[in-house]
């Protein structure tokens, strides 16, 4: 059951991107396409879940002062691993993501969760929460890119949705259009979250605040406004 | 004393074991990407060189090598069985970095039959646009060496980015001297 619920919390409850604020940069730069967003997204899955897998295994070997070298340098390998083998076989996709898929060795999702967990649980779990994790990013990534695609281009996984009529909205698919678009989604789901925890009487937690139990300015803030309607 | 020398072996053994795995990988996968680069990189700009070919340049290709050790790879235009033209990759030195570009040579009289981009760093909508086939189309059989027209040439540089335009004119003009030298090895190679 453990590694159920390892799984799924990474779908919606941790999702990266949305509610851990995890993995920004990537997110921004490569989702002007649906496309791109599902292939950065399956990059992230296949480094993350082994990347995972072998600190899990490695973690009574790796001496604590040395463990965030450690991770980098296994981080490292399978990202050049993962350039070759896209370089070979998916080369279009390769030029889509760019300088993006050397970047996924400092992408903080993967030594953030090496260290947050594969450090500290048994491999099974480890890589329950890397697919978890990683298939949250995807979904999340897709999502950002499929809203940008449409909106931008009037297109989905390239397919033309529109007439000739629509005029798409350039500016989605350049770079204000990511953080216009990221920004609304996350607005979206604080005051989701708030909704749901208002009906069950619980406190609000903004996003990326999971660590901070309520400490912070923006959750001050939140809290004001909760009182205040 | 113990924990140092446990960590310096850890480490040791991990990077060394990582090294070994990655350049494994590395010449294994180091001939499909050959390939790779040949079909989208070079492949679009060969084709927009030699628009008549009959024969697929990219896998008639042959490797010649120069008086100084050096190694051409020349890409073919067959028509009706007979060479009509053949290109070669050359670099000039641009704004962002080598500007990379296929240039195609017509046998018969020596002159270009035309230059294609493939690795471009350029600056976007100043030096990319040497991309365009209003710069580029220039090249179409002209007598190299070639020289930009500010300079008592022929060709007309993209405004604003004179450089990147130096970058091609200068790849065009190393890969007339590699062709030079080459020619006799070039059509023994082709037309028994």
């Amino acid at each position: 059951m453990a590694v159920i619920k390892e799984f799924t919390k990474g779908l919606w409850q941790e999702m990266p991107p949305f509610r851990l604020l995890l993995g920004l940069c990537p997110t921004l730069a490569v989702t002007t396409s649906a496309e791109n967003g599902l292939g950065m997204g399956a990059a992230v899955i296949f480094v993350l879940t082994l990347s995972n897998m072998l600190v899990s295994a490695l973690r009574k070997y790796i001496p604590k002062t040395v463990r965030i070298a450690c991770f980098i340098v296994i981080a490292a390998s399978l990202v050049v691993a993962l350039e070759l083998l896209m370089q070979a076989y998916v080369y279009s996709l390769y030029e889509q993501l760019g300088i993006f898929v050397p970047l996924i060795v400092v992408n903080c999702i993967i030594l953030g969760r090496a260290e947050a967990f594969a450090a500290k649980h048994n491999v099974p779990d480890s890589i329950a929460d890397a697919l978890g994790i990683g298939l949250g990013y995807t979904i999340a990534l897709t999502f950002l890119g499929s809203l940008r695609e449409i909106l931008g281009n009037g297109t989905w996984f390239g397919m033309q949705l529109f007439g000739d009529s629509f005029e798409p909205f350039k500016i989605m698919v350049q770079a204000p259009g990511a953080f216009i678009c990221l920004g609304l989604i996350l607005g979206g789901m604080n005051w989701l979250a708030r909704w749901q925890n208002r009906r069950k009487g619980s406190e609000f937690v903004s996003i990326g605040c999971q660590v901070c139990g309520g400490a912070c300015a923006a959750c001050a803030a939140a809290r004001k406004n909760d009182k205040e309607s | 004393m113990g924990s140092m020398v446990r960590t310096v072996v850890v480490l040791t053994v991990l990077c060394s074991f990582s090294g070994f795995v990655l350049s494994y990988l590395k010449n294994v996968t180091a001939p499909t990407i050959e390939e790779q680069l040949l079909i989208n990189v070079q492949g679009p700009a060969i084709a927009s060189v030699f628009n008549k070919a009959e024969n697929n340049p990219v896998a008639d290709r042959h490797v010649f090598t120069r008086e100084n050790g050096e190694k051409v790879v020349v890409f073919p235009c067959l028509v009706g069985n007979r060479l009509t033209g053949v290109a070669m990759e050359n670099f000039g030195k641009g704004y962002g970095g080598a500007v990379g570009v296929i240039i195609g040579f017509n046998v018969s009289n020596d002159s270009l039959a035309g230059v294609g981009m493939t690795t471009l760093k350029e600056t976007p909508g100043l030096g990319m646009r040497v991309r365009e086939p209003a710069f580029s189309e220039q090249f179409r059989d002209a007598a190299p060496p070639v020289a930009l027209s500010s300079r008592g040439g022929k060709i007309d540089a993209v405004s604003g980015a004179t450089i990147s335009s130096d970058g091609v004119i200068e790849a065009v003009n190393k890969a007339n001297s590699v062709y030079k030298e080459l020619k006799p090895q070039i059509v023994k190679q082709w037309n028994q």
